[in-house]
């Protein structure tokens, strides 16, 4: 049992990152961040055996004053949607530094970035006030910057800028929003407040909130989300920012940075559905589709095998809409299963990307061909993550969207056959065309010489394997807390964390 | 009144004044004049406790045209603290410096000038603080006596000349109209009834500040100014003089003229939608880091004029007092917050001019040298970089509390399509933001590592320390600026 098990959560890659910054070699770097991520993860492990799972109440809140004249507070807690993707983050955080390990190029400045970005993520799935919210929305931005200015590929300056602007306009919109919940609602005592359950909670009190305003603010909120998800239209800085990504960039930009917005959908979005026009779900629900199969048609298309996951991963985000648009338990439970499932796939996924690229010196795929025969421990576990990828039974990919699917039938059965006849056929064609050109097949050439890549990176990737078959097989430790939370969403109003009886 | 009673009201200015001219009259007589910079330090030091110290007094003076209160204090604080800033600065810039007495001892009389306005509740003080501050910063941006200082020098004269006039003009029609030279006076005397002759001495006012303000279409001189002069000088033009016309507007726009709200909030509302577009825009296309500095100061100001607008729009509405509490509030913490970050980006540009000029390159200021600053001049660099992340909004840094608290006023007062253009400027102006910093972290160093003067250094790290205080801890900030707003609009 630790007290304020979050903000430690939150400190302690906080301090690493000072630490690792200031470091001068390579390996003080490193162990700095594996220190530094080692305790979250540990924390977020311990946070869940203690997390009591059958209860929809925020759990380990911390609650401060910050500025009480503006009517901000620290205020921390998690419940079933935040603590899946604290889990997540932690564990891919840890996987990451351990898969770029070998970094050369300023290593400190490296290491330093990954545990800021560990930070802001954390941050976010964590904070219940807007102001807290947004602050680590924001700060998850400078990392991911320096991450691709510096570390990137040829087109690194502009793709930067690109992330940086388009993710901070939609921010912004996000924040007028925000803004207008805070000046339209008064507490009882007739101040302010920033905090999100109690704000949320009070959009469904139309005398506060006309129907009107409470539509403008509800597009302005799922703007920001959206952008961030991203879904089509909105996509369009996500292949940039990961083609020039370095891998460890990628990994974190798709694995957890995404997240961010389906978060978003699930903390803030959905409970406020109930009480908006109905045109929205129809307007989730055609983002959410046009995602899955224009993401999947253009992955189909990519010769570079790092912009076809890029793409999946847009395609892969369209089920979480959708889900979230549906309404129904099923599909908000498989949505938020989702999420976590495809931070695990996606990350084998770029991490093979990535590694196929240092190794054989290009990614585009019809120049590769047959490295399985040199790389057989690499391509087993690109294999699994491929698999996982396209929705296989038994990995962890399938449940989520096997049940988004059969969830979203019950309220939008005509969104969900399109994806089921449309999507998966492409899905699968993209995933194992890629395989069968870049691994099998007759080995050319110029990659006899190749072998398998750096322990280090297989064993991160074999990790990232593991949890996902483990996570194919026995769904429930994570599913179940997902259910509880999707239950509430769907049935109840929000609570506020005074009716909770945690503050 | 007795002497003491003043002495806790106008110590600070007092022991500035007697300290400008001590220095002055030193110089005459001293060869080493290092002392100099220590002992402008050392009165800048003490003035600022006192202003601290006499936060929560209330109480006028001289018969009423001078007053000390929360707004006062607030804006002495502001400028103390950039004037102790620059001159840390200065303490390396002009060591051994042969003129470095004149140095001190006009930036303490502009200082002082300044203070000035900040209590001057009376036209004609008001105004003589300004000159006092104006003439000051004239002969200090021609310094070091090159040929863009004097020519910015020239340029920053005729223009302040031209908007003192305008100015005085402006304040010679309210004198006629009402018979006093007393803002509140000039409140309670109905300007609102006696026809169009008050519209013209809005129009002069308006221009006047509007010079000093740096308000579009009146900044055609800052740019050229904050380029060409020292560069200490145009952190201590850009993050202290520019205030002044701040405050002064404050003063006479929001309290003696709040009977021709009507007429201002919308001249207001064009303005700052102007300028901060227009700034943003054409620092957008500037290879100057100087420059886009300066284009960046005009926008700010744009931004903080939102304040009026929000108290002219407030002004009957349910709640007005505390909407437009909140917007005067935030302006004046963009205000603060824009004191220390700009101050610190300008001191680390001299500092990478300083760099440049002894690798012997021509156009110090250029962006160029900016390559590789994380790996030459860390310490500069990372200054450079959080003062940038905090103009440009990035929470959690000083510029994102101001803003947040200005353009979420705006939202309260109604006026979403002015927030909403502020919001999307800020967005823009990201974009020159992240240019400097991509070339001092991303591109390969164009030299080899460079030790950073201490002074400079040390001024780098007290404008870094205010912009994080203020960023992390809000609250003692956002409690100073509500009772100087109050003081504004009760």
């Amino acid at each position: 049992m630790i007290s304020n098990p979050i903000s430690l959560m939150i400190a302690v890659p906080l301090i690493a990152m000072v630490v690792a910054f200031m470091t001068k070699t390579r390996s003080q770097a490193r162990i700095v961040a594996l220190i530094g991520s080692l305790v979250p993860l540990a924390i977020s492990l311990q946070m869940f055996m203690e997390f009591d799972k059958t209860s929809e109440i925020m759990q380990f809140v911390e609650s401060y004053d910050w500025v009480p004249s503006l009517g901000v507070k620290y205020t921390v807690g998690v419940d079933g949607i935040g603590l899946p993707l604290v889990l997540l983050s932690t564990i891919v955080s840890i996987l990451v530094v351990v898969y770029a390990w070998g970094e050369n190029t300023r290593p400190n400045q490296f290491f330093a970035l990954l545990l800021l970005n560990e930070v802001g993520v954390l941050g976010v799935f964590t904070a219940l006030d807007f102001f807290l919210f947004y602050i680590f929305w924001e700060i998850v931005l400078i990392p991911m910057y320096f991450l691709i200015g510096i570390w990137g590929g040829p087109r690194k300056d502009y793709s930067a800028i690109k992330f940086f602007i388009y993710t901070h306009v939609a921010s912004l919109v996000m924040l007028l929003s925000i803004f207008a919940l805070y000046f339209t609602y008064r507490t009882p005592a007739g101040g302010r407040t920033f905090d999100m359950l109690t704000l949320i909670q009070a959009t469904s009190d139309s005398t506060l909130f006309s129907p009107m305003l409470v539509n403008v603010i509800f597009l302005g909120l799922l703007f920001g989300f959206l952008v961030k998800m991203p879904a089509v239209p909105f996509h369009t800085w996500l292949p940039d920012a990961h083609v020039e990504a370095p891998t460890a960039g990628s990994v974190i930009l798709a694995a957890l940075l995404l997240k961010m917005g389906g978060y978003g959908l699930f903390r803030v979005i959905v409970p406020m559905m109930p009480n908006v026009s109905e045109h929205y779900v129809t307007l989730m629900a055609i983002i959410g589709v046009v995602s899955i199969l224009y993401g999947a048609f253009l992955a189909l298309s990519q010769k570079d095998i790092k912009k076809m996951v890029a793409y999946s991963s847009v395609s892969h985000m369209g089920y979480v809409l959708l889900g979230a648009g549906a309404f129904t338990w099923l599909s908000v439970q498989g949505a938020m299963f989702q999420q976590f499932s495809h931070g695990l796939i996606t990350c084998v996924l770029f991490m093979s990307a990535g590694t196929i690229g240092h190794t054989a010196g290009t990614r585009i795929i019809p120049e590769l061909g047959g490295l399985a025969d040199r790389m057989p421990k690499f391509a087993v576990l690109m294999m699994m993550g491929f698999l996982a990828s396209l929705g296989l039974p038994g990995m962890c990919g399938f449940i989520a969207e096997f049940t988004v699917l059969t969830g979203s039938y019950a309220t939008l059965p005509v969104y969900t056959l399109i994806v089921i006849f449309g999507g998966i056929v492409v899905t699968a064609g993209y995933h194992l065309w890629a395989m069968q050109k870049v691994m099998f097949g007759p080995i050319l050439k110029k990659y006899l010489d190749l072998h398998d890549p750096h322990s280090y990176e297989l064993l991160s990737m074999s990790i990232l394997v593991f949890l996902i078959v483990y996570f194919g097989v026995n769904p429930a430790p994570i599913m179940d807390i997902m259910g509880v939370a999707a239950e509430q969403l769907i049935e109840g109003p929000v609570m506020t964390l005074a009716q909770m009886g945690v503050v | 009144m007795i002497f003491s009673d003043y002495l806790s009201l106008f110590g600070a200015e007092a022991l500035l004044t007697g300290l400008a001219l001590l220095i002055i009259v030193l110089g005459l007589f001293m060869k080493n004049k290092n002392l100099m910079g220590c002992l402008s330090l050392a009165g800048l030091a003490v003035s600022m406790y006192l202003v601290m110290a006499a936060d929560q007094t209330k109480g006028a003076v001289f018969y009423g045209t001078m007053q000390i209160d929360a707004l006062s204090q607030f804006f002495k604080l502001v400028f103390v603290t950039v004037a102790l800033i620059v001159v840390i600065a200065g303490l390396s810039r002009y060591k051994n410096h042969p003129g470095q007495d004149e140095f001190y001892g006009l930036l303490l009389l502009a200082t002082v000038g300044m203070m000035v306005v900040a209590s001057s509740m009376d036209l004609i003080s008001l105004f003589i603080g300004f000159e006092l501050a104006s003439l000051a910063t004239y002969a200090l941006a021609a310094f070091d006596r090159e040929k863009q200082n004097l020519e910015a020098a020239m340029k920053y004269f005729i223009f302040g000349s031209v908007s003192s006039a305008l100015m005085l003009f402006g304040f010679s029609l309210l004198y006629g109209l009402t018979g006093t030279t007393l803002i509140s006076g000039i409140a309670d005397a109905g300007l609102a009834d006696m026809g169009p002759v008050t519209l013209i001495a809005l129009l002069f006012v308006i221009a006047g500040f509007g010079f000093k303000m740096a308000l579009v279409p009146f900044h055609m001189w800052a740019p050229d100014t904050y380029t060409g002069a020292p560069t200490l000088v145009t952190a201590f033009l850009a993050a202290g003089s520019k205030k002044m016309g701040f405050v002064a507007a404050f003063k006479v726009v929001l309290i003696a003229l709040i009977a021709l709200r009507m007429e201002w909030y919308m001249a207001f509302a064009i303005l700052a939608a102007i300028t901060m577009t227009l700034g943003n825009l054409v620092a957008v296309w500037q290879n100057n880091v100087k420059r886009i500095l300066a284009y960046s100061s005009v926008a700010y100001a744009g931004y903080i004029a939102i304040a009026f607008v929000v108290v002219g729009a407030a002004a009957g509405q349910i709640d007005g007092f505390s909407i437009a509490a909140n917007g005067l509030a935030g302006g004046l913490l963009l205000i603060l917050a824009h004191a220390f970050m700009k101050t610190g980006a300008f001191v680390a540009a001299a500092v990478v001019a300083y760099m440049a000029l002894s690798d012997g390159k021509d156009n110090p200021d250029d962006i160029e040298h900016y390559a590789g600053l994380g790996h030459r001049a860390p310490i500069t660099a990372f200054c450079m970089l959080i003062c940038l992340f905090s103009l440009s909004g990035i929470p959690p840094t000083a510029g994102f509390v101001g803003k947040f608290v200005l353009f979420g006023s705006a939202i309260d007062a109604g006026l979403v399509w002015l927030a909403v253009l502020a919001i999307l400027n800020s967005a823009l102006s990201l974009y020159y933001y992240l240019r400097i910093i991509k070339y001092m972290y991303v591109n390969e160093p164009a030299g080899g590592k460079i030790s950073e003067p201490k002074g400079y250094v040390l001024a780098l790290v007290v404008a870094l320390v205010g912009v994080l205080g203020i960023g992390f801890f809000p609250q003692v900030f956002v409690d100073l600026a509500y009772r100087a707003a109050e003081v504004l609009l009760l």
